[in-house]
């Protein structure tokens, strides 16, 4: 009983005190994409992505009922950095859903613009307003519809002790004349934050925070449960790092009420035996901090563990070339960045197509036989280069005998389906694709089984093709597996060189890229085909995690373009929506939902990819 | 012998010299289209769709006072179809010319549009024309025609269209001066969208903007940016009474993407530069 009133009295005082309207709820989920390119097209970097920002506490005063409710003391408000366009995860603030989703496109608009240096919070987001009206008049009617509807949530003046008062007034000039308020009096207490405008401190970015200079590089675990805490941002803040010895408690333990937000917890060396209860406390926290570390902790150690000994190692073909890898912050190429170091299955017996592979194998090579290259005479059409004479003959004669011959079939033409083609299909055999898809298999199964089709379709067609798998250590070495090269059959040796294969380490997608582009680009054939096969983004132990790799990726696609190739990504992640266009443009990539149905679909969208050449 | 309509090309009419075809230069292009013109050399005009490349070649052909005869090129395009073949008629077989063939004889400007389009075994046969030999080899008719002075060979294509499925050939490509067109810039897109549709300054300033916008979209989320063609159809579709959205929409939007969340983007986009205008 007593639990029901409490849970009536929670309902109760949350309606009353909190401005939300589920009802009229608008998620940034549902309009990640439309925002995307609302975003691009107004002006904003096209390398950024959209994501949902995490609500900060923002101090300010709260009514007696909010405050008796603990409710409205956090908001989630938008920013950009140089990652990502930062959005709330939804908004529920106004009545109509219209209005909600206004608000949203208003914040995208917003952070296209430039701001100002030296300006501060309140001036730069007046300063973006009146530019992002005056850029596009067609948001006039919005915002004021906006303003409107957010002044009447804002406190009221009159009921506000007077330094919080002034500021509030002139928030509201601020809002419905932009630009015309240069500074606010100091209260005690920050006003209530304007969710029309973008954050007044946003955080750094977590790359920010934890990326340093060269050789500095951070660890961190292919796995990372991070990725589980969905696509928030956190908050970060350096911290030091805890000494073991330092723990001192120097309160009485029975005074303390609440849970502390700061919780000293070493995740990078801690053992992570409760993933699930790290993920929690995670998401409970409103700010995390991070220390750096250069002592080698526990999960390094374990991974250098992964690392195979040289004995058991495959074999090198060949070790040292090096390549190039793209600095998106300066805008330069760095010469001899990554080490390339080609590789080749040591233990690959022989061996047949894997049962299970069978059936579908032979339905695909049915299919591709179909699309062989043929060049032959095509006669008795009603068009054609050139007369059908047989045909011409028998209807003259016929018409010479008296008889009505058919005069619409009396051409020939030469129908050409041939194909001056190469394809080098490279596989992403970093650790990630060691994930478990469903009870059946991993993802790299899905690769395994998807080679193995590609490998028996093409052998069908007579086209070139070659196969290359690939894996990374950061820059140095960036481990490409020969799985087939150009000029070797299709057969035994090959299939137990692709049973071989086995997920390691990373993704350092441009050097892969570029690598290939290398051997592909040595082929004559007057159509190159670059298939990349990945189940998600460019990534690695140092600096190539996130923009970085996005951008290099980007880089290595380009100069392949420029080589006359022609790159196609083939993905599992099912986020690659929002980076892929970036990287390989809207019509070079395709993402497949399920990993199951990648080994059918791929040597079908080969064909499709070649039809026509 | 006019039997053009069999043809797998556009009918391949000469166009007559149109009184007051307007072309706005956006460089250098029509001198170098003259000098080309004038030294005999065949011409490569690169650009993307809806720039201006055949408005460009029809002006020329009528500034230069040479007839022209224009070539949609496509997959199943053959050698035949641009040089001729033998028809069956009442009284047996005779040979037609194709528009290569007559403008040869004629001395006109052979347009080839869009010639990535064509299959490349096809374009084989310019070669002959393309180099200081000027001839055409009819190899079914045992002629070899020698190109007169007043004979051009023009090709364009649109580069964007090229990275999965098509390239023109390195050995055809060098046989060629090339000119590329972009989207006009702003001021001279104004221009034109002004005399051609003529809606006012403003107005049309608005729609440039816009198009800038959607053009930033190209490879990302759009394959191809809003061309010149599809402005002016949106301010000829405005001009006749339509509302701006609603025209920018049929116009600008439709046309360049069928992906449901990029339209409903674009017409935010739409709305948020052009919105408050009726």
């Amino acid at each position: 009983m007593e639990e029901q009133v409490g849970a009536l009295w929670h309902r109760l005082v949350t309606r009353a005190s909190a401005h939300r309207f589920p009802v009229a709820a608008v998620r940034l989920e549902d309009m990640v994409g439309l925002i995307g390119i609302y975003f691009r097209a107004l002006g904003g970097d096209a390398g950024l992505e959209v994501k949902a920002a995490d609500e900060h506490r923002h101090g300010a005063r709260r009514g007696l009922l909010a405050r008796i409710a603990g409710v409205g003391d956090r908001m989630a408000l938008a920013w950009r950095d140089d990652r990502a366009l930062l959005l709330p995860p939804l908004i529920d603030r106004f009545p109509e859903a219209g209005l909600n989703r206004d608000l949203y496109l208003w914040l995208a608009a917003l952070a296209t613009g430039e701001a100002r240096k030296d300006d501060d919070w309140l001036t730069g987001n007046q300063h973006l307003a009146r530019t992002t009206l005056a850029r596009f008049p067609g948001l006039g009617d919005r915002y004021r519809r906006l303003v409107t509807a957010h002044l009447a949530e804002r406190p009221d003046p009159a009921r506000l002790p007077p330094p919080e008062a002034e500021a509030e007034a002139l928030i509201r000039q601020a809002l419905t004349a932009p630009g015309s308020v240069t500074r606010l009096p100091r209260g005690r207490r920050p006003p209530l934050p304007v969710p029309l405008w973008l954050h007044p401190d946003p955080p750094l970015p977590m790359g920010s925070a934890t990326a340093g200079p060269e050789g500095d590089e951070q660890e961190r675990a292919p796995d990372d449960p991070s990725a589980d805490l969905g696509r928030r941002r956190r908050q970060a803040e350096r911290a030091e790092m805890p000494h073991k010895d330092a723990g001192f408690i120097g309160i009485r333990m029975e005074n303390i009420l609440t849970w502390g937000e700061y919780v000293r917890v070493d995740r990078a060396t801690d053992e992570e035996d409760d993933l699930e209860r790290a993920k929690t406390a995670a998401e409970d926290m409103d700010r995390i901090a991070v220390a750096r570390d250069r002592k080698a902790g526990g999960a390094r150690l374990r991974f250098d563990l992964d690392l195979p000994a040289a004995s058991e190692d495959d074999l090198v073909l060949a070790d040292g070339e090096r390549l190039p890898e793209w600095d998106w912050k300066q805008r330069c190429l760095l010469p001899d960045h990554c080490r390339i170091q080609e590789m080749l299955a040591a233990e690959a017996p022989p061996c047949p197509l894997p049962e299970h592979l069978r059936r579908t194998a032979r339905r695909l090579r049915d299919q591709f036989q179909a699309l062989a290259p043929a060049r032959t005479w095509r006669r008795g059409l009603p068009d054609g280069q050139a007369i059908d004479l047989d045909a011409y003959l028998r209807f003259a004669t016929d018409r010479h005998a008296g008889a009505q011959g058919d005069p619409n079939r009396l051409y020939a033409d030469m129908r050409s389906g041939a194909r001056d083609l190469a394809c080098l299909l490279l596989a992403d055999l970093s650790l990630s694709t060691d994930t478990w898809v469903d009870d059946r298999g991993r993802v790299i199964d899905a690769i395994r089984d998807s080679l193995f089709l590609f490998g028996e379709s093409l052998a069908a067609t007579g086209d070139r093709f070659a196969m290359l798998g690939f894996s990374s250590r950061r820059r140095d070495p960036v481990r490409v597996h020969q799985i087939k090269t150009f000029a070797e059959p299709y057969g035994a040796v090959i299939r137990g060189r692709i049973q071989a294969i086995k997920p390691g380490y990373y993704t350092r997608l441009g050097a892969g890229i570029r690598h290939a582009a290398q051997r592909l680009a040595r082929e004559g054939a007057s159509r190159r085909l670059l298939l990349i096969l990945t189940d998600g983004k460019p990534n690695d132990l140092d600096r190539y995690e996130g923009r970085w790799g996005i951008e290099d990726t980007r880089h290595a696609v380009g100069e392949a373009r420029r080589q006359g190739l022609e790159p196609f990504c083939v993905t599992i992640d099912p986020e690659g929506n929002d980076y892929l266009p970036h990287l390989f443009g809207s019509g070079g990539y395709v993402v497949i939902r399920h990993p199951a149905e990648l080994p059918a679909r791929l040597p079908l969208l080969y064909a499709r990819l070649t039809a026509g050449g | 012998m006019s039997a053009a309509t069999v043809l797998g090309a556009t009918p391949a009419a000469p166009s007559a010299p149109a009184p007051g075809i307007h072309y706005q230069p956006q460089g250098r292009e029509v001198a170098l289209f003259e000098h080309a013109y004038y030294n005999r050399l065949p011409m490569m005009i690169k650009g993307p769709t809806g720039c201006g490349k055949t408005r460009l070649v029809r002006y020329m052909a009528e500034r230069l006072g040479r007839p022209l005869y224009t070539v949609a090129c496509h997959d199943d395009l053959t050698a035949a179809d641009l040089v001729g073949r033998h028809l069956i008629g009442d009284a047996g077989t005779f040979w037609s010319d194709g528009p290569l063939t007559r403008a040869v004889r004629e001395g006109a400007i052979c347009y080839l549009d869009e010639v990535v389009e064509a299959r490349k075994d096809t374009t084989v046969v310019l070669h002959p024309l393309t180099d200081d030999r000027r001839i055409l080899i009819l190899e079914r008719t045992g002629e070899t025609l020698e190109a007169p002075p007043g004979f051009m060979l023009v090709v364009s294509y649109n580069p964007g269209y090229q990275n999965l499925l098509k390239g023109m050939k390195p050995s055809t490509r060098q046989r060629f001066v090339a000119l590329s067109l972009g989207f006009p810039h702003p001021e001279l897109e104004i221009a034109i969208l002004m005399r051609e549709t003529a809606i006012d300054a403003a107005l049309a300033k608005r729609l440039v903007v816009l198009a800038c916008a959607l053009r930033t979209l190209k490879d990302h989320d759009l394959d191809e940016g809003a061309s010149t063609r599809l402005l002016v159809y949106a301010a000829t579709l405005i001009r006749s009474g339509m509302s701006l959205l609603d025209a920018c929409h049929a116009a600008l939007v439709e046309p360049l993407t069928d992906d449901a969340e990029t339209i409903a983007a674009l017409r935010e986009v739409i709305q948020a530069s052009l919105g408050g205008q009726g």
